[in-house]
């Protein structure tokens, strides 16, 4: 089954690219304007200090939120890191094996929290599609299966199924930001730090 | 705030769409799909609906209503590019909320994308993932544009810059006229005859230009920049025919349009020689002008584009002009136009020089990149269908002043002003609104 979770895998990251690609059909438009900032200095504000909760007023007013997205994000991602290590196999320390359950298990609650904090508030509910919903208890029940798999190594036959339906959606739903998010946020550092916007001059004293 | 609900009795803008044909829905989404390129649409695909961007925005700070959330308003846009450019949209609309794009959509678009937002791009530099939310909708409001669903009051300023060379359709003869009597009582103001207004001034090293309602109504902006670059003896000049910093093509979403309109201040820069094109106080004119028109001309400039904020800011670093805050003692704050400043990059010119220009400077919270609109952006001022909702979400900025104790506010944008002095009646702020300039040149050691 372990080639079927890679052949997932490889369906994703294909569709994934070719989706990135085709975004390219739209056209790539020249810019002509004289650029005023940096855009790698634009870019390392996209994924520095521009995603921090005291310079993002979203983040620093939602902070539970917040935390919990970092959470989530950080549990998905130790737990492909974990299914890495299954499938390869890679022995994994005790210790690390405790950091995987960890972020596995805050992964678990956290993405049940959003859920329900989604469909609990009036306006949340009001903005979600169905789209949201499964893709959040797919990723749900691949952290569930990854914990379990981590504390019983025996639930192969779950994990690597939890994994296969998580990849095969990716491409096709809002998991796709996972690779999107990274290309947005490098569009934000370039539109922003071309103009010379972000990060901020020193103030004038 | 519950919003008043928009009932007019026969609307001619509804009126209008119900008249739209198949095949006006089709152009529509021809011209949609023309204007995004593929950063907009790796941002159309990106939208997780976390909904954080909901505070940011003026109008659901307001209103507090689903409607006013940005990402309600982006996802009136993404559903419809899911339905017809997206495989997913296209074979489970059901299932990423991908819908039709019919009258009734049409009718959505108008309200929130015209009526509900002002492009500040506040909910961008809040949104989870970064999303250029403003350029989307702007994208959006270009479709609509080209099946001639605008509100009147937007699409008519569009058409008097395009038809009469400025957006007040101001005579050639009554602006000659205005530059000659605003030089007059400037030289008697300073009692120096040798302060000009030049116009038409060949190489120049400064073209500047207006805001037509400086010209209209606030001649004091006009006459204070002359006395700054006059105190500076800076080589510059006003245009006899095209001089109009604004431009509402940036609104209503039609490139060809907004081109046009700055391509006649590119031409005269051409004519005249000169080496800077210098944009008057004007958020938007100065986004326009500075960022989005060589790309709708789809040309570099030969020439630079500065804000008069920085040339001015580099008059006082240069020491070429001399400033005596003690002339303004009241209390200031400072407006940032989005345009210019979340959007254009000009965030400590205008502080620094307020700063040479008062005694008691105070700054808004939040100020700079992440400074509230005033609400009259995104083309609001005039779209009076929407005034009232406008005045209303220009609470939180209302609030902002009020929260400052200052006196006098100052802002680098005409637009602002407009929207400042509503609020200013409405919520009873008793504060005097000024341009930076006019408060640097008060603060004129001659």
């Amino acid at each position: 089954m372990k080639y079927a979770v890679i052949a997932s895998f490889l369906f994703a990251a294909a569709s994934l690219t070719i989706l990135v690609l085709k975004t390219f059909s739209f056209g790539k438009k020249e810019l002509y304007s004289e650029p005023k900032g940096s855009v790698k200095k634009g870019i390392v504000y996209a994924f520095g200090k521009g995603m921090m909760p005291w310079e993002k007023e979203s983040a620093g007013n939602h902070l539970p939120t917040y935390i919990g997205g970092v959470l989530y994000h950080g549990g998905i991602f130790l737990s492909m890191a974990y299914l890495i290590t299954v499938i390869v196999p890679i022995e994994i320390p005790p210790a690390v094996l405790l950091i995987f359950q960890v972020f596995c298990g805050l992964g678990i609650v956290t993405g049940l929290g959003l859920l329900v904090k989604r469909y609990s508030k009036p306006h949340m509910r009001a903005l979600s599609v169905p789209d949201d919903a499964v893709a959040n208890i797919l990723v749900d029940i691949f952290l569930i299966a990854a914990f379990l798999h981590t504390v019983f190594p025996g639930m192969t036959p779950y994990f690597f199924p939890a994994a296969i339906l998580m990849f095969l959606y990716m491409p096709f739903g809002k998991i796709r930001h996972c690779f999107f998010f990274f290309y947005v946020r490098i569009l934000f550092g370039t539109f922003y730090g071309r103009r010379g916007v972000f990060p901020q001059k020193p103030r004038v004293t | 705030m519950k919003e008043e609900k928009i009932v007019e009795s026969k609307d001619p803008l509804m009126e209008k769409i119900e008249q739209l044909t198949p095949g006006d829905l089709e152009k529509a989404l021809r011209v949609f799909k023309e204007k995004i390129d593929h950063k907009s649409a790796v941002h159309l695909n990106s939208c997780v609906h976390c909904g954080l961007c909901a505070d940011a925005c003026h109008y659901y700070l307001t209103f507090n209503d689903v409607e006013s959330i940005p990402a309600y308003k982006l996802d009136l846009v993404t559903s419809v590019f899911k339905k017809y450019f997206s495989f997913t949209g296209k074979t489970v609309p059901g299932l990423v909320g991908a819908k039709t794009f019919d009258k009734e959509m049409v009718k959505l678009w108008v309200d929130s994308l015209y009526g509900r937002c002002s492009l500040c791009g506040r909910c961008s530099i809040n949104c989870s993932i970064g999303l250029n939310i403003p350029y989307l909708i702007r994208a959006a409001r270009g479709a609509l544009e080209s099946i001639g669903i605008v509100p009147p009051g937007l699409q008519s300023t569009v058409d008097t810059a395009v038809e009469k060379g400025n957006n007040m359709g101001i005579a050639r003869e009554d602006w000659l006229e205005t530059v000659e009597w605003i030089e007059e009582e400037m030289q008697d103001e300073i009692e120096d005859p040798e302060a000009k207004l030049p116009l038409d001034v060949e190489g120049a090293t400064y073209f500047y230009t207006i805001n037509p309602r400086e010209a209209m109504f606030f001649p004091l902006s006009i006459s204070a920049v002359g006395k700054l670059f006059h105190a500076a003896g800076e080589s510059w000049t006003f245009s006899s025919g095209y001089y109009d910093v604004t431009n509402y093509g940036l609104y209503n979403g039609n490139d060809e349009a907004a081109g046009t309109i700055s391509d006649r201040l590119v031409q005269t820069m051409e004519t005249l020689g000169c080496n800077v094109l210098v944009l008057a106080e004007c958020g938007h004119g100065f986004n326009s002008n500075r960022w989005e028109a060589p790309e709708w001309l789809r040309k570099k400039y030969g020439f630079e584009v500065k804000s008069i904020l920085e040339v001015v800011a580099g008059f006082i670093l240069d020491g070429r002009i001399r400033l005596d805050p003690s002339k303004n003692t009241k209390r200031v704050t400072l407006h940032d136009p989005c345009n210019l400043v979340r959007l254009g990059g000009i965030v400590e010119e205008q502080r620094f020089i307020l700063k040479h220009s008062v005694t008691d400077f105070v700054e808004m919270t939040p100020n700079r990149q992440k400074n509230f609109c005033c609400g009259g952006g995104g083309g609001q001022l005039s779209m009076t269908r929407f005034s009232r909702r406008r005045i209303d979400a220009g609470k939180v900025k209302a609030d902002q002043i009020r929260d400052t104790g200052a006196q006098l506010v100052a802002t680098p944008c005409h637009n602002c002003i407009d929207q400042l002095m509503e609020l200013n009646k409405h919520y009873k702020l008793g504060v005097e609104i000024k341009t930076v300039c006019e408060i640097a040149s008060e603060a004129l050691m001659v």
